[in-house]
């Protein structure tokens, strides 16, 4: 047993033991779940210092090259004339994955620690939450795609109760526009998944195999197999490789997710529950992001250069599209559901570059999207859980009210808006100069998508700011009585949660070597796919 | 001394400047009741520290120090610290002046109960600023530019109960925005053609700069090729920065609001140093400039000086006439800047940084005097509308003095630092229309006409506020003697006569007539102005119609002799109101963007999840035909089927009656057909 199965399984065996345990220690639950939180982020820092870097250890194509490898033969099914059906369960980390592990094991002891607010059903609830964590950490170490997929669904499923059971008024309508958005990307790619199957080899047993770092290889496609590059068999009059980039394409972009496949994700921001929330925009997104660059451009690399300036014209609509609904947003929430798909887009902008200023930029805003949106669905969850409202009209000047909840509101406002000396400013300043330096180093992208880009940092500067001043400043108006007893400034257990997620977005925006130093191979290694 | 002052002490003393501040800024939001203490030490230790640095550079030799910081692919992005001339020259203003506003500030806060938070934000603007001219590449420039911005920030709404605090704050923000947005695409430009932004390799002892040319229609550096358009564009993009920062039209307005903060922030931050950010920029750039982009400055400075000059002639808030000065003179930089004369564009920025500094400290002092009052007596009244003032100099007659005297500098009047500086600029622009001629000729013209507005409207404000009668007393109708105003405490004093001696022109010039002797403008390579008639006739024919209008101001806002009858006309009204830009933006512009905000989200609700919906409704009707053909069709026929089953089940069991007689016929039916099935077959 790897230590990455211990990572993995970790949270569905106490699962298990919640669902076991009597109701009469419900009360029990949620220290069991920061507990298991807590053991999952020790080991991942552990992973994090241990991680080497170096050319030896970029992974990314190289089997050989990943760290913490573990392969089982799981299952083996002969099947005539098509030889053995061959799953394994593999798993490893490089650059790409370390980080997002990371950051999966921190947003989920945030969401674990803002589950305080969850007060009916408690072994479901944390029985499901403790499904989502195995599922989303398997996720990012699954190398084989059959066994990716698995995790991949899995996630699905526990989302879909959660934010129907525990939501808010419209919740079933937001988990079942959620369950069926995503299910429709999904489906579609399995077939893309099985075509895979049917055309790689591996060539150490000579069986089709699920294994995606194997299908990043051309050399391991069986010649006139659907998806050889040199076949070009077509679908539907379409080269099949082309197809089936955009087909995984899609399905990962609406969890990123990319204008126009983004409504699910203010509704269910709005509905779920904070820490769901927090999972959501912390990590689900993130998920998007590195399928997009693992499985969509690492095994179809050829259609992704071609098709990098829709990519990137993508990113640059998400960015603007998404800051200027921001702008019209009164409820806090969707406002900060809306600058997701902003912030988002500037993942698909430098990914699209494809140089290593931009792929870099956009796994740093990947990581620094992360807990600066936990930090900011967080602060909604401190004023809707003590008054249940969070209508940016119904408050004013709350910061003579809550001066310390005001300071972090403030820190994760000016971060997430690209300050400089925080994450953001370091990510969005990366994904733009691979952006821009693109039209000189491959044309793969013009300049003027950058420039456009650009102008979404300050549309972002609007919206955090009117919010600033509409509902922080000014003198005190509530629109009740009572919630000037309601609204207490922040107790200790906020304060811890968010006092390290400022600390970070601090850190990584002073130090962006932390990030950079653990992706900067794998991010080298990932080009050479693409000359 | 050279031989004392090793690269590594250097490098300290540098660090010390900056480090110090920013120690502050942490510790004063722990240590509450110490943060005034701990802000002037540690500014006092930032200016020592400044001035063995400028003793040690100036010009001697630069030092240029720089730590690996970020590498991805070609991008190599050092923080580094450059020390020239400008450098050194701007830290010892920074930190001198920055010095005496925190002095200052110790009175004009003393009762504030936030005043750890006012020292902490100082202290942070304090080492963004001094950081920012530090800076030894772009990238690093642009973190504190941001930066200064966000310190300049936090002090505008300082009183963030106040709502016209807070919306100034954020305009000021968003305004500075836009020309950060600009600096960046100026920075991805310059960063993918010469894949450094290092400025002494750009623009210093690198020389990358000259190393590029332009060639037909394309922009050649040693690594690459672009368009040429592009060295027209880095040039607008870094200028756009300026122009927010510096306050330029068509982003000045959020200058004049900003004065809703503290005014000692107003004197520090909107008027001496932050603000001079954009100059700086410029000038730190210089030679990244082609015609267009040169030509573009000089027209935008020229511009908004006139502009600013004439808002400033009606304004009656003390606070907003001195925040257009402010945009005007920045406005003659500007223009210094865009006719390559850059040593009197920095010349310019630091006398300017003195007396403007002393104005609004001055007039700080004014508005604190009657802010006491109208607390003290629960009075109403405007402690910033001039026409609640007057005859102060009787009253206050050391704030009286230095603002009179700082005055004079602003006006360039002989034997002030003003004279020295604001002629250096206008000589060069005289020689500059000279040399091109024909319609350039406008440029000496309009900067007159701003030079004399400049001596009516500060003179405007000296005899409004510190000659003629109090009227206050006769406002509120309180006697003069028991209204107790009077000068302020040594913490307020100080500073000011500090200020006030850096006014006078033999601080920069033994001959205080002589520009060529100054040691600030030789400093940096100035052109010389040998030969011509421009430098000895222009400052004469300025002066003399300076006096001038001097002698009218007194006889319309002091003596009230003259009475000016203006108010209905279209001129008064454009500039009281500011040239109506407030209008344009506030109420065009955001409603535009509102508006558009509003129908992309219309768009996103109505259109796309709209979309979203019909394919789930066009889904559920689908589903709901399957289901009518699965319950009638399918089902049907299943259940015809097994309708048809029982009938004939049903039949087949009338059969089994139990009667012996039936059974007998049924045989006897069988065994009958069976035969006639033989036979027949």
């Amino acid at each position: 047993m790897g230590i990455l199965s211990i990572l993995i399984f970790l949270p569905l065996i106490f699962g298990v033991v919640i669902l076991m345990m009597p109701n009469s220690l419900a009360k029990y639950f949620k220290y069991i779940n920061v507990a298991v939180s807590l053991v999952q982020l020790a080991i991942a820092s552990w992973l994090y210092f241990e991680f080497k870097t170096g050319e030896a250890f970029a992974g990314v194509n190289q089997l050989a090259q990943y760290q913490w490898v573990e392969k089982l033969d799981w299952i083996r099914l002969d099947a005539g004339s098509f030889g053995t059906l061959q799953i394994d369960y593999l798993l490893g980390i490089d650059g790409f994955s370390i980080g997002l592990v990371w950051l999966s094991a921190l947003v989920m002891l945030i969401a674990s620690l803002s589950s305080w607010e969850i007060k009916t059903n408690l072994k479901g609830y944390f029985a499901l939450f403790l499904l989502l964590n195995t599922a989303i950490i398997g996720v990012f170490c699954a190398l084989d795609l059959f066994l990716f997929y698995i995790f991949y669904e899995l996630m699905l499923l526990p989302l879909y109760f959660l934010i129907g059971m525990w939501g808010g008024v419209r919740r079933e309508y937001a988990a079942i526009k959620f369950f069926l958005y995503t299910l429709l990307g999904s489906i579609f790619m399995l077939l893309v998944i099985a075509g895979l199957y049917l055309s790689v080899i591996d060539p150490e047993t000579g069986n089709h195999t699920f294994n995606m770092v194997t299908a990043m290889n051309p050399a391991n496609y069986s010649s006139g197999s659907i998806f050889s590059a040199l076949a070009n068999q077509q679908i539907f009059g379409f080269s099949a490789r082309v197809v089936g980039f955009i087909v995984v394409f899609i399905a990962f972009a609406i969890k990123v997710p990319v204008f126009p496949f983004h409504t699910w994700l203010p509704d269910a921001h709005v509905e779920a529950p904070t820490p769901i929330s927090i999972i959501l925009a912390g990590i689900l997104l993130k998920v998007g992001g590195y399928g997009i660059i693992r499985i969509a451009y690492g095994i179809f690399p050829d259609v992704a250069i071609s098709a990098s300036f829709w990519i990137g014209l993508l990113g640059v609509i998400s960015i603007i599209y998404g800051a200027m609904n921001a702008l019209a947003q009164s409820d806090l929430k969707r406002l900060i559901a809306y600058s997701s798909v902003s912030h988002m887009g500037f993942v698909l902008l430098g990914l699209a570059s494809l140089t290593p200023e931009g792929v870099s930029g956009a796994m740093m805003q990947m990581i620094s999207h992360g807990f600066l949106s936990v930090m900011l669905f967080f602060i909604v969850g401190v004023i809707y859980n003590r008054v249940y409202d969070r209508d940016i009209y119904n408050f004013r000047g709350i910061a003579s009210q809550m001066p310390i909840f005001t300071g972090f509101v403030m820190i994760a406002f000016f971060a997430s808006l690209g300050l400089p000396g925080f994450s953001a400013f370091i990510a969005e300043a990366f994904s733009l100069i691979g952006a821009f330096s693109s039209q000189s180093l491959n044309g793969l992208l013009p300049r003027w998508m950058a420039m456009v880009a650009a102008l979404g940092i300050l549309l972002g500067a609007g919206y955090f700011l009117w919010t600033l001043q509409r509902m922080f400043f000014g003198t005190l108006r509530l629109k009740k009585e009572e919630w000037l007893v309601q609204l207490k400034d922040l107790n200790v257990r906020e304060i811890i949660t968010l006092t390290p997620l400022a600390i970070l977005a601090l850190v990584l925006g002073v130090l962006p070597s932390i990030v950079f130093n653990a992706t900067s191979f794998s991010i080298n290694q990932f080009l050479t796919l693409f000359k | 001394m050279e031989n004392l002052i090793t690269p590594y002490i250097v490098l300290c003393l540098a660090l010390t400047v900056i480090t110090a501040p920013f120690l502050v800024f942490l510790l004063s939001l722990i240590v509450k009741k110490l943060a005034p203490f701990f802000s002037i030490l540690s500014i006092s230790t930032s200016f020592i520290a400044s001035l063995i640095l400028f003793l040690a550079v100036w010009q001697k030799q630069t030092f240029h120090f720089a730590f690996h910081w970020i590498n991805i692919g070609y991008t190599k992005i050092d923080i580094g610290i450059l020390l020239n001339d400008l450098s050194v020259i701007m830290l010892l203003l920074i930190s001198f002046i920055a010095l005496l506003v925190h002095i200052y500030s110790l009175e004009y806060m003393r009762t504030d109960p936030l005043k750890h938070r006012y020292f902490a934000y100082l202290s942070l603007f304090c080492f963004a600023m001094l950081s920012l001219v530090l800076a030894d590449n772009l990238f690093v420039l642009y973190a504190f530019w941001e930066l200064v911005g966000f310190a300049s920030y936090l002090l505008i709404g300082f009183w963030f109960t106040k709502e016209k605090a807070v919306q100034a704050n954020k305009k000021a923000m968003i305004m500075n925005r836009i020309g950060d947005i600009g600096f960046l695409i100026g920075i991805l430009i310059l960063l993918s053609h010469f894949h450094t932004l290092d400025i002494d390799l750009l623009f210093g002892t690198g020389d990358l700069i000259s190393s590029s040319f332009v060639k037909g229609d394309s922009w050649i550096s040693p690594f690459g090729i672009m368009p040429s358009y592009w060295l027209t564009i880095a040039g607008f993009c870094f200028f756009t920065g300026a122009i927010a920062k510096s306050a330029q039209f068509p982003l000045h307005t959020w200058l004049p609001d900003a004065m809703e903060g503290p005014t000692a922030v107003s004197s520090l931050i909107h008027a001496a140093t932050m603000v001079a950010a954009g100059v700086f920029l410029l000038l730190r750039i210089a030679p990244l400039f082609n015609d267009v982009v040169l030509t573009s400055i000089a027209i935008i400075g020229l511009f908004t000086a006139f502009m600013a000059a004439t808002i400033a002639l009606t304004q009656n808030d003390i606070k907003k006439v001195l925040a257009f000065s402010t945009i005007s003179q920045l406005g003659f930089m500007m223009l210094a800047v865009g006719i390559k004369d850059n040593s009197a564009a920095i010349f310019h920025l630091i006398t300017h940084a003195f007396f403007k500094c002393l104005l609004f400290l001055a007039a700080g002092m004014v508005i604190h005097q009657l802010h006491h009052i109208k607390k003290e007596k629960a009075l109403n009244f405007d402690e910033q509308n001039m026409q609640n003032m007057g005859g102060l100099l009787k009253l206050m007659p050391i704030t009286g003095f230095v603002f009179l005297l700082a005055a004079c500098a602003l006006a360039g009047l002989p034997f002030t630092s003003g004279y020295l500086s604001k002629d250096a600029i206008l000589v060069s622009v005289f020689e500059f229309a000279d040399l091109k001629g024909g319609i350039f000729w406008l440029f000496p013209l309009f900067i007159s006409i701003t030079s004399w507005l400049t001596t009516f409207y500060i003179f405007r404000v000296v005899y409004l506020v510190f000659f003629g009668n109090f009227r206050l007393s006769k406002i509120v109708s309180i006697p003069k003697s028991s209204l107790n105003i009077h000068d302020p405490n040594p913490y307020m004093i100080i500073p000011v006569v500090i200020l006030g001696i850096f006014c006078f022109g033999f601080f920069f010039a033994y001959n205080p007539f002589s520009l060529e002797i100054s040691w600030v403008y030789k400093g940096f390579n100035a052109p010389s102005h040998q030969g011509g008639l421009y430098p000895i006739l222009v400052p004469v024919y300025i002066n003399i119609m300076s006096f001038a209008i001097i002698g009218a101001t007194y006889l319309i806002y002091s003596k009230q002799t003259v009475k000016l009858n203006l108010q209905n006309s279209w001129m008064y009204k454009l500039s009281q109101n500011q040239w109506y830009f407030n209008t344009l933006y506030d109420v065009i512009l955001m409603n535009i963007i509102l508006f558009k905000a509003k129908a992309f989200y219309w768009f996103d609700s109505k259109v796309i999840d709209g979309f979203v919906h019909l394919a789930s409704d066009l889904t559920l009707s689908i589903s709901k035909i399957a289901a009518w053909f699965d319950t009638h069709i399918v089902d049907g026929l299943v259940n015809r089927v097994a309708a048809l089953v029982v009938q004939i089940g049903v039949w087949l069991r009338s059969t089994q009656s139990g009667k012996l007689q039936h059974y007998f016929i049924w045989m006897l039916m069988l065994v009958l057909s069976f035969m006639i099935f033989k036979i027949v077959v």
